[in-house]
């Protein structure tokens, strides 16, 4: 009797022990986001005060600075962020129409290699970017479209692909295959069946897919640094030349981090561990 | 040095996140916030965590040495001015960062896993640690594997923290294999040097596709069971 009491005990210590762990965790990584999200409500003079002042009267100075396009970089932060949605929508566009027709064809048993193609997309996610972006930046220069929206979309659509292809190839294969037999014994085309049987079943799948794919576009920096000059410049490539010449401005660095993390921050609180499903192939429900 | 980032990165991220897996996988109403709180590192963007993390540890005016100076630590480091701060600096950027995506994929295993074989070990009289240790931990495996595996290629990719934080600085010290390819072909434009380099990268890592396929196409592969 007296050991099951132990033993009881112990488990309850234990537990406690570890989530107060887990908490002490949330509260220290929480400590950059803090740091970020009120120093940009911070006036300027008072930004760097150390010990930082906790209570202060909120401005809105930093947010009409940067977004009025009056910060450190060379190209307004209005204009960057601009080219980040344009960038954005685009190769999350291009990776959706590309990765819903190729889904469907490696779900078709009549597709004799779909084994070997599924492995092989898989496996691209293992590319270094950096590997491309040596032969990317050469032919970029002769085609002379550095520093246009398609030399970023087009890549940014090649690394999304693997990720949205696996999501949505997942799905399709978990549709019982009776349903596309039914409609094609009722006469429908191939196209038909893809259009009006499968498409609907994807729509949820779809949108995780293409969610993912935003993030990813959203946050890339190494293609966009070095394909991108001014005209085509996205906010994660600008926001890092606000910290230059005359020290960093702490208002209008963490006012524009935090307008480049919102978007984002939400998206993932909305897909929550859809997210981290997507992330991992499918592969964790 | 590349090699030694990644094995000490993913080995911290996996073993703070199965200690934060484990009380996160029990179902609780404090859970749901703690699994948001959880994500919300993992949704920043990686520059902008950078350019963060380097003003926090600014030795004058950063966040980081004013409470270590409250809790009675040093506070004068010259963060990013040592080799081995600076290194320090960059595992601590890529743990905050990744280490809620090793708790998650983790909470998703333990969620799932049966709880037969845990009764059963119970009653044989197994203690928790022992039932950890050989039921559950087994039983955790190709979900340990999974989280191994991605993080272990990220974490070859990783070029944004160690260009924007560090620089690679002082000097080269904290260069990883993508920083030098990126200076040396577009910053040096020697390029033949660099697709040399990169080559050999690559190779490196195409090691690691077989294992990726068996652990992910396992995984998720209806027809393959």
């Amino acid at each position: 009797m007296s050991s099951i009491i132990v033993t009881g005990q112990r488990a309850s210590v234990s537990r406690a022990l570890s989530r107060t762990l887990l908490w002490v965790w949330l509260v220290v990584a929480m400590v950059p986001l803090a740091f970020m999200v009120l120093t940009s409500f911070k006036p300027e003079g008072i930004a760097r005060d150390i010990p930082p002042k906790w209570f202060f009267v909120p401005t809105l100075e930093n947010y009409t600075r940067v977004l009025q396009g009056g910060a450190g970089s060379s190209v307004g932060f209005d204009r960057l962020l601009f080219n980040s949605v344009a960038i954005t929508l685009g190769s999350t566009l291009l990776t959706i129409a590309v990765a819903v027709p190729a889904a469907y064809a490696l779900s078709l048993r009549q597709f004799r290699a779909r084994k070997a193609l599924s492995s092989w997309i898989l496996s691209t996610y293992m590319f270094p970017p950096i590997v491309a972006v040596i032969p990317v930046f050469i032919y970029a220069g002769k085609l002379g479209v550095v520093d246009t929206y398609p030399v970023l979309i087009i890549p940014y659509a090649a690394f999304n692909l693997p990720i949205a292809v696996w999501i949505l190839r997942n799905t399709i294969l978990q549709i019982p295959y009776e349903i596309q037999e039914a409609a094609f014994v009722d006469g429908a085309s191939r196209m038909q069946v893809l259009t009006r049987i499968i498409w609907p079943l994807l729509v949820p799948a779809v949108a995780t897919a293409a969610i993912l794919s935003a993030i990813l576009s959203w946050n890339e920096f190494l293609f966009a640094l070095s394909l991108t000059r001014s005209a085509a410049k996205p906010a994660p490539v600008g926001v890092q030349e606000f910290t230059g010449m005359f020290g960093t401005q702490w208002g209008p660095l963490t006012a524009a981090g935090t307008v480049i993390i919102a978007p984002i921050l939400v998206m993932t609180l909305v897909l929550r561990r859809r997210i981290v499903s997507g992330l991992t192939f499918g592969a964790v429900k | 040095m590349t090699v030694v980032f990644v094995v000490v990165a993913v080995s911290l991220q996996m073993g703070l996140g199965l200690l934060l897996a484990l009380p996160l996988a029990q179902q609780s109403r404090s859970n749901n916030l703690a699994t948001a709180l959880m994500l919300l590192p993992f949704a920043v963007t990686p520059v902008v965590s950078s350019l963060i993390f380097r003003e926090l540890l600014n030795p004058n005016y950063g966040w980081v040495n004013y409470f270590m100076g409250v809790v009675g630590l040093p506070d004068k480091t010259e963060w990013l001015g040592g080799t081995t701060t600076s290194w320090i600096a960059i595992i601590g950027l890529d743990v905050w960062q990744w280490t809620p995506f090793v708790a998650l994929i983790l909470m998703a295993g333990l969620q799932s896993l049966p709880l037969e074989p845990l009764e059963a070990a119970a009653i044989d009289g197994a203690s928790r640690w022992q039932s950890f240790r050989f039921v559950t931990l087994p039983m955790l495996a190709p979900f340990i594997a999974i989280a191994v595996v991605l993080r272990t290629i990220q974490a070859f990719k990783t070029f944004d923290s160690f260009k924007v934080l560090t620089g690679g600085g002082p000097g080269t010290s904290t260069e990883n294999l993508n920083l030098d390819i990126y200076r040396v072909a577009l910053q040096s434009f020697r390029i033949g040097a660099a697709s040399a380099t990169a080559m050999v990268f690559l190779i490196l890592l195409s090691l690691l596709v077989p294992v990726m396929l068996r652990v992910i196409g396992r995984g998720s592969d209806p027809e393959e069971v």
